[in-house]
């Protein structure tokens, strides 16, 4: 679905002065199978326009589904109007500029999500439902994205960029126990699909079922249970709005030791160890940011309004208009730094401990003091002496995540990307967080 | 395009493009406006206006669907979304099971209860309200950091055709508003919102919804409240901890309607429990086998959805497959005896649909959602259930919570709580959580709330699904208490 530049041009001129557009195409088509069969395919085409006029101090936003130059004007009608009628905000307050100058990074859009059909997503299906044994059921979903994004405004701004995305989820269940994988790319081709299956086999290890420890112990958090801790910190902590107005956990620490030495943490936009994208809703750039080093906190992302907190150039983390996640600049892109201990020593490192293969339903319970709860799911087990001994109970962890990554005693070598609802994507390896903070209730 | 002649017109064409393979299809044809006002402490935060049309086209084609949706209601438009959607069904193959029950043949149209059409009213004088709202807040002093005052109101104008037969109009317009209150003092941070919470601070979706008017934000009373609210958000930075122990838990009204969403709204889904929903929200407890036996709380408590209920925001006329709105029995006496479903889902199972299918907006997918979940209200009273406890919690508003992929092991948050000593509400306590597994929860529960207490919250932000949807949803709830449960770990 590609957006005319001239279309684009067009609705700036009817829109007026003070102008942005945040015009994506959306092309979302998805495969969901449930007990190893297909349930539902979907296949969505949107254009969404969303429209931020600000003039004198006063700032409306507006979003409608087509360039239409009549339906634009019916919207500019609608704006001036409200404009009218308003007295000055926030927005009096001038944010830094967009740098029109920077050119905008790209990023590839890859044919195999482009020219995918309908039936590349039931190759895909079928070689996970194929690989399993009988006694196995699959569940999931198969999602390919096309996402034609494009940002400009009246002061001659326009980025505009294509982002492609195959993702697959699939959760295996064989009697009580299940486990999952997911994997996502930007590029169809390089999801690991044929690993699938060997992974949902050796995850449901043959393993007897024990009773739930109680206590403190040692945790291995695997890839999948990090990508949630980590997004879950970096969109509560790192953002530069928190950090202001002292509703972060970390406002007035830069340069203060905040976690474990062992942590170093970036958001980069055009890592392509994750999903990259060029630019973020407002066009600002996406910079390499640095947001943990060793330890110890040396940035946050921001956008115009917050530009200041990080030396007067916004990071490129601005929160589209109505964002369901809040107004806030959030990490986008999160990168956890690998260490060099291999999965097998990890796990020879985590003693007689529990190790989680995913975290489900973190949620914030006090976003200042970092806590948070939500359970295990999917793949939790007892370790003892480097090997998987036990299938453990599902478990309900209610924790202080700065407590948790003060925690680590070791990383892994090896990362996984993942994302979530409120992040385009996290690369992080597994953590082995020490006794304490994770207390089996 | 705007207006029901030429949705319906775009429904009916879309339906005289489907190929004769075509078992069952059904269309919808929606458009969606949503305006918001925000005004924060330094002024409007936020002014947005929001329109969205578009179809939705299902088809069912040897026994496999195929769904596509457009914003494009251009003939081009149309004949691309008929072969996408037919394009689909037919890559699966053939060969699937799907019963859709009785047809649905239904010609009507249906319009939501509203004195006061919000989309009238100036914006100077919403702006105005809510900036009373804000100042009165801002009374409470310096330690208040952040003041959102809100409304929000949405329309959805909505056609809906199948290939049985049914054409249905409707036309729902809602109507919302809240408060939030952050104070800080540098080492802690506390949040107040009113009427009740969300939770995260997601806008747009902040305060208490109804099916209905400007009226339902004028009764709310956000100036009247704004300064109270503001006030305990500061006391509560000095207030104590709620303490670690096991203890009794009364639930104000609107905290209940959230424990009810998450352990009787969701795992009484039936896609829930056919394993549709696994990728993203789990499974549930309320398996089939379990219907009509399983103990899910004590004999007092008697749980319903209804969509009939006049101005709740889970009320409408059809659902999103052209059911008509109905009350379904979900608890009975303490006994788990039925779900919600869709005309798919209830197939399944072997029953008829209970016309809770609904899609959020013309580009997804109808899913089985929540309308209204409501208690059937006790004999009892707030002030009695106070009066009749030695010592225990009182606990209001949602902070967060998580629940775990079956719908058990759950943990709660909110945003106040009083100590409860001799029979008398006492000391405000800050963080307040309980911990709890569904069905021991509601078996511990010895009173209820009467008839006088009865009312129904407005929930605009129930998520489910993927791609991920939000349903409007409502919940008939009274105070409750609960014995032995833990809090405060």
């Amino acid at each position: 679905m590609s957006i005319e530049q001239s279309q684009v041009e067009r609705a700036l001129e009817i829109l007026g002065a003070g102008t942005r557009l945040d015009v994506l195409g959306e092309q979302a088509d998805l495969l969901r199978f449930a007990e190893s069969e297909v349930t539902a395919q979907h296949s969505e085409r949107r254009l969404r326009v969303r429209v931020r006029t600000t003039r004198n101090g006063r700032s409306v936003a507006g979003s409608l589904e087509t360039l239409e130059p009549a339906a634009v004007q019916a919207l500019a009608d609608r704006l001036d109007a409200a404009l009218a009628d308003l007295p000055p905000g926030p927005a009096a307050t001038s944010p830094a500029p967009v740098d029109h100058c920077a050119e905008t990074p790209q990023v590839a859009a890859a044919t195999s999500v482009l020219e995918a059909g309908p039936g590349d997503r039931h190759r895909w299906f079928r070689t996970v439902r194929d690989g399993l044994d009988s006694s196995t059921t699959v569940g999931g979903a198969i999602r390919y994205d096309v996402l034609d994004r494009v940002v400009a405004d009246s002061h001659g701004l326009f980025r505009a960029e294509t982002l492609t995305k195959a993702a697959i989820q699939a959760i295996a269940k064989k009697g009580d126990n299940s486990v999952s994988v997911r994997h996502m790319h930007r590029d169809a081709d390089k999801v690991p699909v044929d690993d699938i299956p060997a992974k949902l086999r050796a995850a449901l290890t043959p393993l007897p079922a024990r009773e739930a420890h109680h206590g403190p112990c040692r945790v291995l958090l695997r890839p999948q249970a990090v990508v949630t801790l980590m997004a879950t910190y970096g969109h509560f902590v790192l953002g530069a709005t928190g950090y202001a107005t002292g509703r972060s956990a970390v406002a007035g620490q830069l340069g203060e030791k905040v976690v474990s030495d062992l942590i170093t943490l970036v958001d980069d936009g055009a890592d392509a160890a994750g999903l990259p994208s060029g630019f973020d809703a407002e066009g600002n750039v996406r910079r390499h940011t640095r947001l943990i080093d060793r330890g110890v906190l040396t940035g946050v992302v921001s956008d115009r309004r917050r530009a200041a907190v990080t030396g007067g150039v916004p990071t490129g983390h601005a929160a589209p208009d109505g964002w369901r996640f809040g107004g806030d600049p959030s990490p986008s892109n999160l990168l956890l730094a690998p260490g060099d201990i291999s999965d097998e020593d990890l796990l020879a490192e985590c003693g007689s401990g529990l190790v989680v293969n995913r975290l489900d339903y973190l949620r914030s319970l006090h976003p200042k003091q970092t806590l948070v709860t939500g359970t295990t799911r999917d793949g939790t087990y007892w370790a003892d002496s480097g090997e998987l001994v036990a299938w453990h109970p599902q478990v309900r962890f209610t924790f202080r995540m700065d407590d948790v990554l003060n925690a680590v005693l070791a990383v892994g070598n090896t990362r996984e990307c993942g994302d979530t609802t409120f992040m385009d994507s996290v690369v992080v390896p597994s953590l082995l967080i020490d006794a304490g903070p994770l207390v089996l209730p | 395009m705007s207006g029901s002649p030429a949705m319906r017109d775009t429904a009916e064409a879309v339906l005289g493009l489907l190929p004769t393979q075509v078992q069952y299809g059904d269309v919808r044809v929606v458009r969606r406006t949503h305006e918001q006002v925000l005004v924060e402490l330094d002024g409007p935060g936020e002014v947005g206006y929001d329109d969205s049309t578009g179809l939705g086209l299902r088809v069912l084609i040897g026994g496999q669907w195929g769904f596509a949706a457009t914003h494009r209601l251009d003939r081009r438009g149309l004949d691309a979304v008929v072969a996408q959607a037919v394009g689909q069904a037919r890559a699966a193959g053939g060969g699937g099971r799907v019963s859709l029950g009785s047809p649905v043949t239904t010609r009507d149209t249906w319009c939501s209860p509203m004195q006061v059409d919000p989309f009238t009213v100036p914006l100077s004088s919403k702006v105005d309200l809510l900036a009373a709202t804000v100042k009165e807040a801002s009374t409470a002093g310096p330690l208040v950091q952040q003041i959102e005052a809100s409304m929000d109101f949405y329309r959805d104008e909505k056609v809906f055709a199948n290939t049985e037969g049914a054409l249905i109009e409707q036309t729902l317009t809602e109507s919302g508003g809240g408060l939030m209150v952050n104070a800080g003092d540098g080492d802690d941070l506390q949040r107040r919102s009113f009427p009740q919470g969300v939770p995260r601070q997601i806008r747009g979706q902040r305060g208490d919804f109804a099916s209905a008017g400007y009226e339902h934000v004028i009764s709310l009373g956000l100036d009247r409240e704004a300064a109270r609210i503001a006030a305990e958000a500061v006391a509560l930075l000095s207030a104590p901890q709620c303490p670690d122990e096991i203890t009794t838990l009364i639930a104000g009204s609107n905290q209940l309607a959230m424990v009810l969403h998450e352990c009787a709204g969701h795992p009484m889904e039936a896609d829930r429990a056919l394993g549709t929903e696994v990728s993203l929200a789990g499974g549930t407890y309320a398996t089939p086998e379990r219907r009509g036996t399983f103990r899910w709380g004590s004999d007092l408590v008697s749980a319903y959805a209804d969509a009939t209920i006049p101005g709740a925001l889970g009320s409408f006329g059809y659902d999103d497959e052209g059911v008509p709105a109905q009350r379904t029995q979900l608890v009975k006496d303490g006994i788990f005896l039925g779900y919600m479903s869709g005309r798919e889902s209830a197939g399944a199972l072997g029953l008829e649909s209970t016309g809770q299918a609904k899609a959020d907006g013309w580009q997804r997918l109808p899913l089985v959602r929540m309308t209204n979940i409501c208690l059937e209200p006790g004999d009892s009273s707030l002030a009695e259930m106070i009066a009749g406890t030695k010592r225990g919690i009182l606990v209001d508003t949602n902070r967060g919570f998580s629940i775990d992929d079956q719908r058990m092991n759950f943990r709660f948050g909110t945003e106040v709580g009083w100590e409860i000593r001799d029979g008398k509400v006492g000391r405000l306590l800050k963080n307040c959580t309980y911990q709890s597994v569904t069905p021991q929860f509601w078996a511990s529960l010895d009173a209820l709330g009467g008839p006088d207490e009865w009312k129904v919250h407005g929930v605009p932000s129930c998520n489910k699904g993927e791609p991920l949807q939000v349903a409007h949803v409502g919940h008939g709830t009274v105070p409750g208490r609960f014995q032995n449960v833990q809090v405060g770990r």
